[in-house]
């Protein structure tokens, strides 16, 4: 049996150290938000295929722009925080700030001047009022679901009184799930940082999924917690009880995280372009909920139980 | 029923469920059946916009200049003159909706399987411009044409000095039927060097006949000056000629250089008034006697049309007035009389199909609310094949490494959940598939209903891992393989009731707040969470207590390792 609630002074300050650069990111970078929290435009484009060097003699193919002549050539719009993105196959993805459909009229028209074939792939359009709509909703979602799972994790432990009092596995259960999220947060400030990657709404949809899931992964030790104090003699402390029931989960919950993680790596290796953020933003959260779920919900439990003790003593 | 009765019974039906949804999910496995086989692939996925392509524009109607109480019904006409719009526009299943979203009111258009979106856009943003025309004065006609002879006169000059040009080349003997190929404005016999045949005389303009009939050339030879006519300028080779009198025929050919003339077009003819479609309330099919006689449009003005009507008709009795769309001219009646009560009937020769297109196109001329566009996602058809095929690889590859995992860790129990996955992911197709046929809610699969999809795969087999734990855990202890199948199932539950349960409470949530990705996302969660939970427990644990018995028993390795005890 490894003892894990014995060491959790290391795995505090593991946390720790996590939680607070993770704060930290927030704080100096905040988060990168995107079109649907900005309001802006995403159009993805394709310039013509290149001709095939066979079938034209001279050098005609096509050299798509690169990012300088495209930004040179839409200068003249003013467009506010405009990032031009290439990509293979003569494709690239413009980024910028917009409150109406005329300037993405305007943008293609210039970018036809490079190519009159040009196709646009993709566009997304959020205009203000709709961007608005949706951080507010997003955060009223969030609350909710915190909520409505605090509630539920009440609920679920409120047969269990000893020798802590349900209610308290349930804020050892949302700690730990503000523990992912402060991670998984500080870890999407870093990459907005670095690697320009932006927060929209699957990023909240991705946030609320691994609130269910790290939810899980706590419950189901918390239950074994539960299912050990009901059989085990009274005289039993509440700490060996504790390591016993991580012990015997703990496969589960690796193995768990493992299939998911699997399915997850599947998505952003080879899922593309659109949802693999969305999947990082679940991978993240799922190697943090696993963790906080095997480190830190039960060890919350414990400390704040041998706290309670010392009082009394 | 003895208890094994009973479980080969339930084996039996699992492995029918197992069948059926297989041959659902996936019909050519019966394609030898073509006649089960043609049932079974009817039932197709609904894709989303975003792997089959298309557009979804989201507009905000600006209700502030309509009365209170009429601005549902404003909204309401919005919406349907946006419908046949984009009905006219042909693709797929085009959906137009109204809803109030904060505090603003919203029209929402789904267009699937564009190709090209600026172009699809256009169609449907592009609102008919009606608008009614009165004649010009004679003075102004006039005025007008010599406006337009003027800009011609330097252009004629040009060509004209082309065909002295060509001309000269030809009396220098240059190929005539080379030339004429190049050269020639008269399309009817460019292609054959101007050969223009054998014909008698008062076929062609008098200018030209004057030219073959009256003055002497010889056979081969070119008339020596351009010859010019209403269509412009000629140059003329008479080849053979036959006959006496009035049966005499020439043979010539010809090179043509056309000349521009004004003509009467209607942009000519008509000029603006101020009576447009912003005056016109609405448009209607209307018969006269009872629905014998030929169906007319009829125009029915607000306050500020009918008075600008009334005094066009005034003015222009005896005279047309043209009605405009778009800038084409639709129809040029008649005025008889005055009218003044704001009603307008458009008397053509139209079919009973004419005159409702011409309603309808009127009806869209006058939109009846301002609309802006709020939000737009659009995808274009390749780019949703793409996503499409690179989603389902994802998920694919999801599905064999999980399974792997499960057999390489759980072994005979990794081998029946992995068994279990694929009847589940089988059934989920099926579901996405019949939702549609046999419910009144069909589910969109889009992107991110696939990533659901496939986060869903990873999370089904959670429930079999807890039990899959247990029962080593209850063999450790020492049970018998039947008794820890069913205490591991038993003492399971709670942990799986409990973790799925927190994530339909998020599910739900997403549901609920939604906006199309999470939406699609969360309700296949939710659809996959239960679906799992019934293939996890109880096909897993039908098909382990078929499968358990003395054979197993006395090869527990397949289950767990021996020396673990």
């Amino acid at each position: 049996m490894i003892d894990i609630i014995g060491k959790r002074k290391y795995t505090y300050v593991f946390s720790g150290i996590l939680l607070v650069l993770s704060l930290v990111f927030l704080s100096v970078w905040g988060l990168n938000l995107g079109i649907d929290f900005r309001g802006g435009t995403l159009m993805e484009v394709r310039f013509q295929e290149s001709i095939p060097a066979e079938e034209t003699e001279e050098t005609t193919s096509f050299t798509p722009p690169t990012r300088q002549e495209i930004e040179n050539k839409l200068s003249d719009l003013e467009i506010k925080s405009l990032s031009v993105q290439e990509s293979e196959d003569n494709k690239a993805i413009l980024k910028y700030i917009s409150s109406d459909e005329n300037l993405n009229r305007e943008v293609l028209g210039k970018l036809k001047e490079f190519d009159g074939e040009i196709k646009q792939l993709r566009v997304d359009f959020i205009g203000s009022s709709v961007s608005n709509q949706l951080k507010k909703s997003a955060i009223l979602a969030l609350l909710t679901a915190v909520v409505g799972i605090a509630l539920y994790i009440a609920w679920a432990f409120r047969k269990i009184s000893f020798p802590i009092p349900s209610w308290q596995y349930g804020v050892g259960a949302i700690l730990a799930l503000a523990h992912d999220l402060i991670i998984v947060l500080g870890v999407f400030s870093a990459l907005g940082k670095f690697l320009d990657v932006e927060i929209g709404i699957p990023f909240v949809a991705a946030l609320l999924t691994i609130l269910g899931y790290s939810v899980n992964d706590t419950i189901v030790v918390y239950d074994r917690v539960r299912e050990n104090i009901l059989s085990s003699d009274a005289k039993e402390n509440f700490e060996n009880i504790t390591n016993k029931s991580l012990n015997e989960t703990m496969a589960r919950s690796i193995n768990t995280s493992l299939t998911v993680i699997v399915v997850l790596l599947a998505i952003i290796i080879f899922g593309g372009a659109t949802i693999e953020f969305f999947a990082l933003t679940l991978l993240v959260g799922v190697v943090s909920g696993t963790y906080s779920s095997i480190f830190v919900a039960s060890a919350l439990l414990v400390s704040n139980y041998n706290y309670k003790l010392k009082k009394i003593n | 029923m003895s208890i094994n009765k009973k479980i080969r019974i339930h084996f039996a039906l699992v492995i029918l469920l197992a069948i059926v949804s297989g041959i659902i999910a996936y019909p050519k496995t019966v394609k030898f059946f073509p006649l089960l086989y043609d049932k079974v692939s009817e039932p197709q996925i609904n894709l989303g916009l975003d792997l089959q392509g298309g557009l979804r524009l989201e507009y905000k109607a600006d209700l502030s200049g309509i009365e209170e109480d009429k601005r549902q019904e404003a909204l309401q006409a919005t919406q349907d003159v946006i419908e046949r719009r984009v009905n006219a526009f042909g693709v797929g299943e085009p959906l137009v909706q109204t809803a109030r979203s904060g505090g603003e009111q919203r029209v929402t258009v789904e267009l699937p399987g564009i190709e090209n979106i600026e172009e699809a856009k256009d169609t449907i943003k592009e609102t008919p411009f009606l608008e009614f025309k009165e004649e010009k004065t004679e003075e102004e006609i006039e005025a007008e044409m010599k406006k337009m002879e003027e800009i011609f006169a330097p252009m004629n000059e040009e060509t004209k000095n082309k065909a002295q040009e060509i001309l000269e080349k030809v009396k220098a003997g240059e190929n005539f039927e080379e030339l004429a190929k190049e050269h020639s404005a008269d399309p009817g016999s460019k292609e054959s060097g101007g050969d223009l045949g054998f014909v008698k005389k008062g076929v062609f303009v008098p200018k030209f006949d004057e030219i073959l009939f009256e003055t002497e050339i010889a056979n081969g030879e070119i008339y020596p000056d351009l010859v010019e006519t209403d269509f412009g300028w000629h140059i003329i080779k008479k080849i053979d000629e036959k006959g006496e009198g009035e049966e005499r025929e020439v043979h010539a050919k010809h090179i043509l250089f056309s000349k521009r003339t004004p003509q009467l077009t209607p942009d000519l003819k008509y000029k603006s008034t101020d009576l447009t479609g912003k005056n016109l309330e609405s448009a209607d099919v209307v018969f006269m006697d009872q629905g014998l006689s030929q169906p007319q449009v009829q125009l029915n003005f607000d306050k500020e049309g009918s008075d600008l009507f009334a005094e066009i008709t005034k003015e222009n009795i005896g005279k047309t007035i043209a009605i405009y769309l778009d800038n084409q001219i639709v129809s040029a009646p008649t005025v008889q009389n005055e009218i003044t009560n704001g009603e307008a009937v458009i008397t053509g020769n139209f079919t009973t199909e004419e005159a409702k297109n011409l309603k309808r196109k009127l009806n869209e001329g006058a939109l009846p609310v301002p609309i802006t566009l709020v939000s737009e996602q659009s995808v274009g058809a390749s780019l949703g094949k793409m996503s499409l095929e690179k989603s389902l690889k994802a998920g694919a590859y999801g599905l064999i490494l999980v399974a792997i995992f499960m057999i390489f860790y759980y072994r005979l129990l990794g081998f029946v959940s992995a068994i279990a996955l694929l009847i589940y992911a089988a059934m989920m197709v099926s579901v996405f598939k019949l939702s549609g046929t046999l419910s009144a809610w069909p589910i969109t699969l889009t992107l991110s209903g696939i990533a659901g999809f496939i986060l869903s795969l990873g999370m089904a087999v959670d429930a079999n891992i807890l039990i899959f734990e247990r029962i080593k855990e209850e063999i450790k202890n020492g049970r018998s393989l039947d008794g820890a199948i069913h205490e591991g199932f038993l003492r399971a539950w709670p942990s799986i009731r409990d973790g799925n349960y927190s994530t339909i409470i998020t599910s739900m949530i997403l549901i609920w707040i939604g906006t199309g990705f999470i939406k699609g996302f969360a309700i296949i969660l939710v659809i996959g969470v239960l679906l799992s939970m019934f293939t996890a427990i109880v096909l897993v644990k039908t098909i382990l207590q078929f499968i358990s018995g003395d054979w197993l028993n006395k090869r527990i390795w397949l289950i767990i390792r021996k020396n673990n005890k």
